[in-house]
């Protein structure tokens, strides 16, 4: 099978300047993306309003660029007519576009929370794993979104394993709160916010991963979603 | 009488004379000309029955050539040598044994420019059959309407098949060519560009054609257009400086292809 | 002057120059006619004509005298008549020889023969043949064909008339043999024309049905050539209804006592002799009566062949407007 191991030039220099128009409005996407995640995080984890109102304001933004993204993607499909590799990135773009978006909500979500809990005053409460696991899915997305600007597999894999981590330290810290819940029944309402809040973390990190999984399907042309961890360490090789 | 129902008719009578679809294989084909000693080398390719097989490749590949090694059209070239074998049924048609008339009747082809005869509609589908022996007029009378049907002309031209045949649009001719062809019942069609002098619409008729004609023969298609072979084929074969590169399902090729030259080519990188 | 100004004068002068052109060689053919006809006329007419009864009677006993006239009658040259059929006949028979061995000859450098030395030299010998003068054709005639052909069917096969030549003698079919000689570079080379111009994928259409070159050749390439074939005819008619020295020396006399075609079996007799209104012409210039007459006489019978020439010719080219439009020539016609 084919290993796409670069992004090469075109006899039309006009599609390669659409082509590169489009990945870089992608990264650019992605970038906000991870901004927007960072000030999220810091938002929650200080309990700070000001903050959350920012990540908020981003989102408008990425809404904006998913749409203009996707209708590159429609005008270079009906012009293009892209084949093999070319085609696989359109498709790529366009899914990657719906799960930035996607993470753009959840961080706005956890945004929200965060202001709530400024309100109900839970700012005493912090614990040590949502602190990793925001660290961990901003991780994952700027490696994710390095694996597609050098088309790395490796990285992708990486990303995807990744996801795997941060779903144990959700579990964990989800048992953690439940317990505290149980305990201190009284501040129901801020635990259940930290349990919406890290729920949104956990899905960020799951799109980070379909992110990783459509490095790959670009890569090497091969659809792993929904296919075993085993699947992952033969594409290594 | 529909479209279909004459595809059908024809495929019902053609059983009674032969059972199975023909197999095509090439063997090590190689192919000199004085001008050109390397037109093709060592190509090798099984054709599947029954399907359409694209040949894409850039100018000078010797797509066009291999496509007319297989009813022996390179013969016409002077200092034209092969090496190697094309297979019909098991049988080696490189041959110097082999008539060609009787090939040339099994395997047809139709060429870039649509290039009926100087006579009637009538006259130019009845060629075919008469060079074959074929005089009587009412069993002539249905030759002509069914291959004109199976080559969906039929309904444009019943009213006038003895007028000249280059009253036709272009478009039509080249269906009439196709039914010319198709009227000695061959067993393979060669298309050689076929639609490539046509515009937009003929084209996409001549492709519906073929997509119809496929189940009652065998199609090989040279295109330089490589969307028409994207749509019309089932098997695409990339060549390129007389070789084949790749050879695959027309999915994978345009998908994912495995070969780099082959990936270069459809995205547009080559050269 | 500016540039523009220059150029479109060049351009009107152009015009101008090829019409002018056009305008005098259309004069001359006009006038040659016209001078033919009004001459030709006056023999026809009494010295004081006019429309009255005794004209009209000179007229017809003239005509009388121009058609069916024989050396005795004092003329000083034969009808006409007899001469009319002899040239037709003689033309039609040529047409009938020339046209099988021209077109097969094309058909073979063209079609079945390989491009080589050899047919380079064949083809350079066809065009020196067409340079040949006329008179050659007429002593080739008479020594290879009367007295080599005729001679041994004589021996052969008449030996009982001998020492009355049968064959042995210049004759119709002797004639018609000369003249399509002559004719044949003329018929090659248009009918070579002709085929070369017929485009190869209609060929290999043909050949890609299982049809043999051979077939090819005869169904589809001979048929859609025909007109350029027709055209050769044309030309090969006009050059030998011109011709008048080798006839001399082949078969025509200035008064043959019975036409080559008559009712009397086998109806045509190519042996015989006949007669021709080129040579009509020849022989009242050079033995009729030095009186006023003659240049009328000659002018008269001129015009004759010319008008059959002419009618030939019509009849083959509506011949060949019917094969362009049965075959439609999209292969732009000689």
């Amino acid at each position: 099978m084919l290993k796409h191991s670069s992004y090469k030039q075109h006899i039309s220099a006009q599609f390669n300047a659409e082509l590169e128009s489009i990945k870089n409005d992608l990264l650019e996407m992605g970038g906000k993306v991870e901004n927007q995640i960072e000030i999220a995080a810091d938002a929650l984890l200080g309990v700070d309003s000001g903050l959350a109102e920012e990540a908020i304001a981003i989102d408008k933004d990425i809404n904006r660029m998913e749409v203009e993204i996707d209708e590159q993607c429609t005008r270079i499909l009906a012009r293009r007519q892209p084949a093999a590799s070319d085609l696989r990135l359109i498709l790529a773009i366009g899914k990657v576009t719906t799960d930035l978006e996607r993470i753009g909500d959840e961080a706005s979500k956890v945004a929200r929370l965060a202001i709530q809990l400024a309100g109900e005053g839970g700012a005493e409460y912090t614990n040590i794993r949502v602190r990793r696991i925001a660290s961990q899915i901003n991780d994952m997305l700027r490696l994710a979104l390095d694996a597609f600007a050098r088309l790395s597999v490796e990285d992708a894999v990486k990303v995807i394993l990744s996801d795997d981590d941060v779903d144990d330290d959700y579990e964990m810290a989800v048992i953690a709160l439940k317990q505290q819940m149980r305990a201190d029944v009284e501040r129901l309402d801020i635990y259940l916010n930290w349990i919406w809040a890290l729920r949104s973390l956990e899905r960020i990190g799951d799109h980070a991963a379909n992110i990783a999984e459509q490095v790959i399907y670009l890569a090497r042309g091969v659809d792993i979603r929904h296919q075993e961890a085993e699947a992952l360490r033969g594409l290594i090789d | 009488m529909e479209h279909r129902d004459a595809l059908i008719l024809a495929s019902n009578n053609r059983s009674g004379t032969r059972q199975a679809p023909p197999s095509l294989r090439v063997e090590n084909l190689c192919l000199r000309y004085p001008n050109a000693p390397e037109a093709l080398q060592d190509i090798n390719l099984s054709i599947p029955a029954g399907q359409v097989t694209a040949v894409i490749g850039p100018s000078g590949c010797g797509k066009s050539t291999l496509l007319r090694c297989f009813n022996r059209m390179n013969d016409l070239i002077d200092g034209c040598e092969y090496d190697g074998s094309i297979l019909l049924n098991d049988v080696d048609i490189l041959n110097t044994a082999t008539d060609v008339t009787v090939l040339r009747r099994r395997i047809g082809m139709v060429f870039q420019r649509p290039n009926p005869f100087p006579k009637s509609i009538y006259d130019n589908v009845a060629y075919g059959p008469r060079i074959n022996g074929q005089g009587r007029r009412r069993v002539l009378d249905e030759i002509v309407e069914n291959a004109l049907r199976a080559a969906a002309l039929w309904d444009e031209v019943k009213d006038r098949l003895h007028e000249s045949a280059f009253k036709l649009s272009l478009g039509q001719q080249q269906r009439l060519v196709i039914a010319r062809t198709i009227a000695v019942d061959p067993e393979v069609l060669l298309l050689d560009e076929p639609a490539s002098s046509l515009d937009p619409i003929s084209t996409l008729r001549i492709e519906e054609l073929i997509y119809e004609l496929k189940h009652l023969y065998t199609i090989i298609i040279v295109t330089h257009n490589m969307q028409q072979a994207a749509r019309v084929s089932d098997m695409t074969a990339f060549m390129d400086m007389g070789r084949l590169i790749e050879f695959d399902t027309t999915d994978r090729i345009f998908t994912n292809p495995s070969r780099p030259e082959t990936e270069d080519y459809i995205t547009g990188r080559y050269g | 002057m500016l540039p523009t100004d220059w150029r479109r004068l060049r351009s009107t002068a152009m015009i101008w120059l090829t019409a002018a052109a056009v305008t005098t060689s259309l004069a001359i053919l006009v006038g040659l006619i016209a001078l033919l006809v009004v001459v030709g006329a006056s023999w026809f007419l009494p010295a004081d004509a006019g429309f009255d009864r005794a004209t009209l009677t000179f007229i017809s006993d003239r005509w009388q005298l121009f058609l069916f006239a024989s050396p005795l009658d004092g003329v000083g040259s034969a009808g006409v008549l007899p001469a009319i059929v002899g040239t037709a006949v003689l033309v039609i028979l040529m047409t009938l020889m020339v046209t099988p061995f021209g077109v097969f000859t094309a058909i073979y450098l063209r079609e079945y023969a390989r491009d080589s030395w050899y047919t380079q030299l064949v083809r350079i010998a066809i065009h020196n043949l067409a340079g040949v003068p006329s008179i050659i054709y007429g002593v080739f005639g008479l020594g290879f064909f009367i007295y080599g052909i005729g001679g041994s069917l004589d021996s052969l096969f008449f030996a009982a008339q001998l020492p009355r030549p049968t064959w042995g003698t210049p004759g119709l079919m002797w004639a018609a043999l000369t003249l399509a000689l002559l004719t044949l570079p003329v018929v090659i080379v248009a009918a070579e024309e002709g085929l070369a111009r017929i485009p190869r994928d209609l060929r290999e259409a043909s050949l890609a049905l299982g049809a043999t070159r051979t077939e090819t050749i005869f169904k589809i390439v001979l048929p859609a050539a025909s007109p350029s074939l027709m055209t050769g005819i044309i030309l090969a008619v006009a050059r030998a209804a011109g011709e008048v020295a080798p006839l001399m020396l082949v078969g025509v006399v200035k008064y043959a006592p019975a036409l080559p075609v008559n009712l009397r079996a086998p109806f045509v007799h190519l042996e015989q002799k006949f007669m021709h209104l080129g040579f009509q012409v020849y022989d009242t210039a050079v033995h009729a009566s030095a009186d006023e007459g003659r240049i009328g006489l000659i002018c008269a019978t001129a015009m004759l062949l010319v008008l059959l020439v002419l009618l030939l010719n019509l009849a083959a080219v509506v011949l060949r407007q019917r094969l362009r439009d049965r075959y439609q020539a999209p292969v732009g016609g000689i």
